[in-house]
């Protein structure tokens, strides 16, 4: 069953690319946001990748260390928030507007996020093929048993 | 000129004298094997189900771990069949043995 790791390897790298996804649509969709809970404009967020042992725990890990299991997944470590300086523009008759009427708002570029969710979709389309020729590894494996 | 039929001449004792009729294994050998690979497909089946269930109910289950458990049984359950195969087609051939 050792193969199998190698798909959940890949599963890791899905979940990963979809959480990262997740935070570009979210700087997407919040590039224009002036409000949030805790005050002030959306803060654009980045996903901080670490890598992951397939094996939980002490015991499995040392084990591992001693076999031939190196192979590790990825995992979300993080999301941080970018501490780029809001972009003000003057726009008096804004709710959001300070006392000398600029409205500050988060230094978001959408082109730049979309090229950065086309990258999160190419990877994930990537990982998917690995867990396809993994999954012909396993078949074929199977196939030699066949007369 | 006739030729007289004769009995055949006595036989040694020709039943077989195995010590014990039904030589079962001790641990239940090749069934045991079979039926723990059964079983472990079986499971390996109802997680894929679960987390399809779960994908479908809406639990906030990713779609592609449960498109990988799906794999995974049918994997597991195709290298049954083809080990299940293998093992009739032997059967079969000893079968055809002549005696």
């Amino acid at each position: 069953m050792n193969l199998f790791r190698v798909l959940e390897i890949s599963g890791s790298a899905l979940m990963a690319e979809r959480e990262r996804a997740e935070v570009v649509t979210s700087n997407l969709a919040n590039a224009e946001t002036t409000h949030t809970a805790n005050g002030g404009p959306y803060q654009r967020m980045h996903v901080v990748f670490g890598s992951q042992p397939m094996t939980q725990g002490a015991f499995p890990a040392t084990l591992a260390s001693f076999t031939d299991m190196h192979a590790e997944g990825v995992r979300v470590q993080g999301v941080v928030a970018d501490g780029a300086p809001a972009v003000r523009k003057f726009e008096p008759g804004h709710p959001d507007a300070d006392d000398q009427g600029y409205v500050s708002y988060p230094a978001i570029n959408p082109v730049e996020e979309m090229v950065n969710l086309m990258g999160a979709a190419r990877a994930y389309q990537l990982n998917a093929a690995a867990v396809q020729s993994t999954k012909n590894m396993i078949q074929s494996s199977i196939d030699i048993i066949k007369s | 000129m006739t030729i007289p039929i004769q009995g055949l001449p006595p036989q040694p004792d020709a039943t077989f004298t195995s010590s014990s009729a039904k030589q079962q294994p001790e641990n239940g050998g090749f069934l045991d094997t079979l039926r723990t690979a059964v079983d472990q497909v079986g499971q390996i089946q109802s997680e894929a189900d679960a987390q399809v269930a779960s994908m479908l109910n809406g639990n906030g289950q990713d779609v592609h771990s449960a498109m990988i458990a799906v794999e995974k049984a049918n994997l597991t359950f195709e290298l049954m069949v083809q080990v299940r195969n293998k093992i009739i087609s032997a059967y079969q051939e000893v079968s055809k043995i002549p005696f």
